[in-house]
This record gives C-alpha cells, sequence and structure tokens, in this order.
C-alpha cells in the first residue's frame, strides 16, 4: 500500500459535509451575545465551589439539557435531589427534543452553500480551512483490515509500536487480527440497531450524523464500542454537541479571525506544543513516511493539515475560555478529536469537556485536579481497600490517617492526575482510550473515575505489583508502586475486556455500580475541605517555615477557631447538611406533621 | 546515611528535571536512560518516572530514580512534593530560548524553597546542536549566573546529536562531608573523560568542585 493516507481518500467514498458556514454579520451579532453571556457565566461559576455550580451542568449534558446560558441563574433549589439522581438515568422525554435539535442541524448543514474561499485568500491559513476535510479514520471493512494490519500504522495513523509502547508490533498485530472481526461484527450490529431507529445507512453517505436516542440498549451498544469511523459524529451527538453548535453558529470562526494574528502567553506556548503533540501520528508529524521512517527534512518545515487546525481550536479556545487560556494536555485532546471531527465541532467539543464534564481540572491553578484525584482516593479507600492499605501512604511510607487523605494526597496521584489531564490520550494504547471517550461522552466524568479504579484493581490483582511492592532493597517501595502503575496502562491492549471488567459485576469489577450522584457529592466534599485548606495555607504563607510546618501538621485547624477541616467521607451517606434537598425535605415533613396535628386537634 | 558499610542496600538517589517547556528534559533523560533521540517527543503531562539500577566501581550497585516533570508553570502546583526530598536537581533550559534561561532564577528558587541549600543543582543547556545560527544565551550569561547562584555543576548538552556530553551521572557519597558530588562521565569523540576540574568550553562545561 502505499500510504494510510492515500489507501484512505481512494476507498472512503464521500468525505464528511462541512458544518461551517459563511459569516451572516446579524448571525454573528446574535451568537457573540451568547458567547458574552456565557463568559459572563462562567465568572460567577469560578467565585462558587458549591457542587450545584461546579458540576450542575454535568446534570445538562444531555444533549438537550437546559441551556447552559441559564446556569448562573438556576436557584440552588431548582438543581434538587432528584435531578441529581436522574444523572445515572436515561430518560426519554428529553430525548424527543434531541431528535429534533439534530435534525435541524443536518438539514442546516445540508443546506448550507459550498463554502467559498474568503476575499482575502492569499493567507495560507484560510486556503486550509475551506480545504474540503479528508476522513483521517480508515473504514471498518474487510479490505482495509488487511490494509492495516501489513501497516506500520493503525487505522488512525498512529506508529502501532515503539519504544513507548507497553507492547511490541507482533503483540499489536496479534490482538488487532482478532479485534478487526471483533469490529467488524460490531459495525454490522450498528447498522442493525440504525435501521431499527429508522436511521438506515445509505450507500452515498456511510457516515451517520444522527443516531439512535440515549437508552439501555444504546448505552449497551455504545460500551461494547463506535464503529470508528463513526466516532466523530457519535461523540458530538451524544455529548450534546448540535445544542452546543447550534446555540453559538459562527462563534467559533469568528474567533478564528479574531484571534488570527494574535502573540500572547498563551500563543507562545502553544506553538511550542504544537509538534509535541502526536509526533507519532503520520497526520500530525510531517516527516514520518508511509513506511514509518523519519525523513531527515528540516524539522518542522511543512505543517501538515491538522497541525494548523489544532493551532487555530488551541488559540481560540485560550481566547474564548480565558479562565483556562492554554494548558498542556489540551493539545492532545484538541489533537484526538480532529482526528475524529472537523476543527469547529473540536472545538466545542472541548468547550463541553472543561465546562461540564472536567471542570476546572485545566484551570491556572489545576484546582480540578487536585479535587479529582481526592475523590478518586476517597473511592480507593471505599472501594478497594486492599490496595488503600498499600497506596494510602506518604512518600516516606507513613500511613495516612484518614484526616490526612486530603492534605496529603499519596503519591500515586502524581500518576493519576495524567490520567484526568489527558483523559487516557498517551496514557494507554489508542484503541483503549477511544473505547473510553465512547462511553465518556455519553455517559460523563463518572466513566473516567470508573475506569481509573479499574485499572488500579487491575494493578493490585498483577502478580507484578506483588513484586513492585518490595523493593529490590527490600522495603515497601512507594516509588516502586508509583512506577509499576505508571507503566501498567500502556500494556492494555485488550480493551474490550478492560470495559467488561470495569462494568461486569460478575466475572468484573461492578464500578458500573458507582454513580454520578455519588461522584457529584463526594466532589463537592472534597472541593469544600480543599477551600478550608487553602485557606489555612493562605494564611500560613506569612508564617515562618517552622510556624507553618507545625500549622499544617495540626490535625485541628485552630486557626480559625471551630473548624475541623477533615471531616471524613462517608459513601452512600447524606454528608452535606445544609443542601438544599434536605431542606425541602424537611420542609415537606414539616408541613405533613402540621396537617396531622390539624387533624387530630379538629377530631 | 547512618549504615554506609552495608553494601547490600541498596542506596537510592533522586534526581528531579525541572525547567520550562520544551527545552528537552524527557530527551534528556531518555538519552541517559536509552541513549536514542528522538526528534520530537510529545510533550510531558504531570510527571513521568523513571529507576534505574547503576553498577558502579567496587561492586557497588545504586538506583537512581529519575523524575520528568511538564514545564509549564501551572504545573508548578504539582510539584514540591518530589522535590521534597530529591539530592539533585537538574534544572534544564534551552539555549536557542533565552526565555528559558531567564527562567531558571524561579526554578532555583522553588528548589532552594523546598530543599534549602541540601541539594544539589545542575544547569543544563540543552540543544547546543543548534548552537551556531540559533544561541540567544551566551556562555558568559550562564557564567555570570552561575556564579551568582553558586550552582555546583554546569554542562551544555546536545541530546541529539550525541557529540559531546552527558551520559551517566554516577553519584558517589562523600560520607565524611555529606556531600553527593556528581561525576560526569562525558564522552567526547568517543573518548571518555572523566571531568573532574572545571572546564568550560563552547560546547563543553563541566563543574565539580
Amino acid at each position: 500500500m502505499a500510504t494510510t493516507q492515500s489507501t484512505n481518500s481512494e476507498e472512503a467514498p464521500i468525505t464528511p459535509k462541512k458544518s461551517s458556514m459563511l459569516l451572516d454579520p446579524n448571525e454573528y451579532n446574535k451568537s457573540d451575545n451568547a458567547a458574552n453571556s456565557h463568559q459572563r457565566n462562567d465568572s460567577s461559576y469560578s467565585r462558587n465551589f458549591s457542587l450545584i455550580d461546579m458540576y450542575g451542568e454535568e446534570a445538562a449534558s444531555s444533549p438537550t439539557g437546559p441551556d447552559s446560558n441559564d446556569h448562573g441563574s438556576t436557584s440552588d433549589e431548582q438543581l434538587d435531589y432528584q435531578m441529581l439522581q436522574s444523572l445515572d438515568e436515561f430518560s426519554f422525554g428529553e430525548i424527543s427534543t434531541d431528535h429534533n435539535v439534530s435534525q435541524q442541524t443536518i438539514t442546516q448543514i445540508r443546506d448550507t452553500p459550498t463554502p467559498q474561499p474568503p476575499q482575502h485568500d492569499e493567507d495560507d491559513d484560510d486556503e486550509d480551512r475551506l480545504e474540503i476535510r479528508q476522513q483521517y479514520v480508515i473504514p471498518t471493512s474487510m479490505g482495509n483490515e488487511t490494509k492495516i494490519l501489513n501497516s506500520p500504522f493503525d487505522r488512525y495513523g498512529f506508529r502501532k509500536s515503539s519504544t513507548h509502547h507497553g507492547f511490541t508490533l507482533e503483540e499489536y498485530n496479534d490482538w488487532f487480527k482478532e479485534y478487526s472481526e471483533y469490529s467488524y461484527r460490531r459495525k454490522k450490529k450498528w447498522e442493525l440497531l440504525m435501521k431499527s431507529h429508522g436511521l438506515p445507512i445509505q450507500e452515498d453517505d456511510p457516515v451517520p450524523t444522527r443516531f439512535p436516542p440515549k437508552s439501555d440498549k444504546v448505552k449497551k451498544m455504545i460500551r461494547k464500542g463506535i464503529p470508528p469511523e463513526w466516532r466523530g459524529n457519535a461523540w458530538f451527538f451524544y455529548a450534546g454537541g448540535y445544542d452546543k453548535l447550534n446555540r453559538n453558529a459562527g462563534v467559533y470562526h469568528q474567533i478564528v479571525e479574531n484571534t488570527k494574528n494574535i502573540h500572547n502567553k498563551d500563543t507562545e506556548v502553544i506553538e511550542r506544543d504544537l509538534h509535541r503533540t502526536f509526533p507519532d501520528n503520520i497526520y500530525f508529524n510531517e516527516s514520518i513516511d508511509a513506511n514509518g521512517n523519519t525523513l531527515t527534512v528540516p524539522l518542522h518545515s511543512k505543517e501538515t493539515p491538522l497541525i494548523k487546525s489544532l493551532r487555530r481550536v488551541l488559540i481560540a479556545f485560550a481566547h474564548y475560555q480565558p479562565q483556562i487560556g492554554y494548558c498542556q494536555s489540551l493539545n492532545f485532546l484538541a489533537g484526538l478529536l480532529l482526528l475524529f471531527m472537523e476543527e469547529e465541532r473540536a472545538f466545542w467539543m472541548l468547550v463541553i469537556l472543561t465546562e461540564r464534564i472536567i471542570p476546572k481540572v485545566h484551570s491556572a491553578d489545576l484546582e480540578g485536579v487536585h479535587t479529582d484525584q481526592g475523590v478518586l482516593m476517597l473511592c480507593v479507600k471505599e472501594y478497594i481497600p486492599q490496595l488503600w492499605s498499600i497506596l494510602g501512604t506518604t512518600f516516606e511510607g507513613e500511613r495516612l490517617s484518614d484526616d490526612q487523605i486530603l492534605s496529603k494526597l499519596p503519591p500515586v496521584t502524581l500518576v493519576t492526575s495524567s490520567w484526568f489531564m489527558s483523559l487516557f490520550v498517551g496514557i494507554m494504547p489508542t484503541e483503549t482510550t477511544l473505547r473510553i471517550w465512547d462511553i465518556l461522552w455519553c455517559e460523563g466524568s463518572k466513566t473516567v473515575f470508573r475506569f481509573s479504579l479499574t485499572i488500579l484493581k487491575l494493578c493490585l490483582d498483577n502478580p507484578e505489583f506483588d513484586g513492585a511492592k518490595h523493593s529490590p532493597g527490600g522495603e515497601a517501595d512507594q516509588i516502586e508502586l508509583f512506577q509499576f502503575v505508571q507503566n501498567f496502562p500502556k500494556k492494555i491492549l485488550d480493551c474490550s475486556n478492560l470495559v467488561d471488567l470495569c462494568f461486569k459485576k460478575i466475572g468484573g469489577y461492578g464500578f458500573g455500580s458507582l454513580s454520578q450522584d455519588e461522584i457529584n457529592k463526594c466532589r463537592e466534599f472534597v472541593s469544600k475541605q480543599r477551600e478550608m485548606m487553602n485557606y489555612k495555607r493562605r494564611l500560613s504563607t506569612k508564617m515562618t517555615s517552622e510556624e507553618r510546618y507545625t500549622l499544617m501538621n495540626s490535625s485541628d485547624g485552630q486557626l480559625d477557631g471551630n473548624n475541623d477541616i477533615h471531616d471524613v467521607y462517608g459513601f452512600h451517606r447524606p454528608i452535606m447538611g445544609g443542601v438544599v434537598w434536605n431542606r425541602s425535605i424537611s420542609n415537606k415533613m414539616k408541613k405533613t406533621f402540621a396537617k396531622r396535628n390539624s387533624s387530630r386537634s379538629s377530631t | 546515611m547512618s549504615s554506609p558499610d552495608k553494601s547490600n542496600i541498596l542506596r537510592k538517589y533522586k534526581i528531579v528535571f525541572l525547567g520550562d517547556q520544551s527545552v528537552g528534559k524527557t530527551s534528556l533523560i531518555t538519552r541517559f536512560m536509552y541513549d536514542t533521540f528522538d526528534e520530537t517527543y510529545a510533550a510531558t503531562i504531570g510527571i513521568d518516572f523513571l529507576s534505574k539500577t547503576m553498577y558502579l566501581e567496587e561492586g557497588k550497585t545504586i538506583r537512581l530514580q529519575l523524575w520528568d516533570t511538564a514545564g509549564q508553570e501551572r504545573f508548578r502546583s504539582l510539584i514540591p512534593s518530589y522535590i521534597r526530598d530529591s539530592h539533585v536537581a537538574v534544572i534544564c533550559y534551552d539555549i536557542t530560548n533565552k526565555k528559558s534561561f531567564l527562567n531558571l532564577d524561579k526554578w532555583i528558587k522553588d528548589v532552594k524553597l523546598e530543599r534549602g541549600d541540601d541539594v544539589i543543582i545542575v544547569l543544563v543547556g540543552n540543544k547546543s546542536d543548534l548552537a551556531n545560527d540559533k544561541r540567544q544565551v551566551s556562555v558568559e550569561d550562564v557564567e555570570q549566573l552561575h556564579n551568582k547562584i553558586g550552582s555546583k555543576f554546569f554542562i551544555e548538552t546536545s541530546t541529539k546529536a550525541n557529540h559531546n556530553i552527558v551520559m551517566m551521572p554516577m553519584i558517589m557519597l562523600m560520607q565524611s562531608q555529606k556531600l553527593l558530588i556528581l561525576v560526569l562521565k562525558i564522552k567526547l569523540h568517543n573518548q571518555q573523560v572523566h571531568a573532574v576540574k572545571y572546564c568550560l568550553y563552547e560546547h563543553i562545561a563541566i563543574v565539580i568542585i
């Protein structure tokens, strides 16, 4: 075969239609307002630490959830317990509107005239942007599978194996032989599913833009893997991308236009990371040839179209979300999205991700990373106590008591932090990451916790882990364990097995029972604790190092009087005293009692 | 440190690699660990850890623990806990990027805040293969800084060309002085040279007190 790229363009009969529209100035004004109000919300969002504000949007993460622009005005009472509970459920009510939205979008896309080059087309960048987008993913078909098997690159243009991988080329191919048959079977099942929902696959348009509404059946299908070449559209559909895009038509391209020649701290950092995003991928690294050789062309002399798209998406994102700006790891998230969808959509997916799914994880203080690691550790303690008894120590091997977990996160959180920041991109083999992404976009942030727990439990169950527990020197060594946990995910090629382990109650770990509600409650608990802790730290910055040391090691926060900052989190127990639903429940109870009393007194 | 004579105890040395984004920390470590070089490495997110057991003369073995870090400023909030008990901090900059050199000050401050003077700081100016046409940091610049902060070691390397330097930092414990001395075995035109005194050239600079 010549190159994966050319094979692909020969065989892929059609490229997805571009949804980008030429800008109507009026249209932009409208959406500009939307963008502005959105940003207002963001600032109010960043002031508050409550669950409702931090993670409430996830409640709205279904494709047609409440307009996030209303979110800022959402009163606490609106977000009641039932809503939190329903996070884990799929309801048919929202789905009917879901259909309407997507249908509308599709019509819009189809009616859009072929994009014309803009007036000032001397600029290289614009030409690239308006190029019809190439399909990067090699579609599942019997013929293609053999080609991939013989190529040094995988279906997505990544080098199958290198020194950075946790497996050899032979191991990859052995796995792929079996997995490609599985993918083929799954695709047939998806085609049947589509047909049964009145969405048959057209010969001339083999990549659907509409998908069946969320249901238990669909959830099961997604967990077994979305056909690779459908992924971009399916992720976008299930994550609520159409809704976001419709409310912000034209916004992306306007931002790109406005940020075209800007230079600031973010653009400088982005520039340095562009070529360090997937250097193993043929669509990102211009110096890899089809045989997998690295050519000795002058470094970065020519940029691939995806590098250019990546630059625009990252710069636009930094501009749109100034409280995040650019954070390393966003390059991998945007990069992976760009392999599956055109840049405007990739941009909005990045926005959805950072607003709803993992908020604050990429913010300047990385507060969300710390919060989520605290949550993950509490989950480990609760659900994998045996592992906690090994990992729940400091670097020096001191055991962490319950009230220290959040102030001295155990060393392993330095590994798991990057799982959350890059959502397993680069942490696991590509297909494994993609299988998790299939689920993540449909089911939300609990997916990251569920799979993190699965990986950690797999580590514990691995015989070599036991060996790593004892360093060559003899004593238990946190750092050797650290290394084990760090390297282990790179070897998880068998992605179907990982998914089964995660969800199966029998023969698996059954982490599917960890609900979004529990994660949300736990996130609120941790972020409150951290807020108090940081307050204490800020106060202590003016002290000498000894004073600070004494303070930070006193487990009873004397500083502000009565705050015991280390409550112990209890799973499945209501933990937030003053929370709305409790109040409303108690109000109801009061009313009931009042009624009873009055009826009693009348008799 | 209390029982230096028990040779069966594997001594561990913790070395942390710090410095701005894309100065070549990962590349330096990979060169050190595997003696290979790729044109481009994926950006490091968070922290990467590698360890290596080394056999020294006289049948002694040591275990080196190398911590590779993300360079972007916001990641510094993750760093303190693993700087805390490092024996050596290798702070890297890119000789073709003045800013990465100017930021050395901040990195050094970070290290000293956690470790005081109880740490060996090594400054590494990477990408010396690009020195001819892209150099932005002169050797004099570095000498000045070096004198100011009293850094113990300063080297310029090219992890790409592998023509000058680096490779095997060997660490020996001078028990009497409670001082770690890093001996850099340098490779110069395939000749192995032990740098035992201060020397400074365009491409090579090794310092040993």
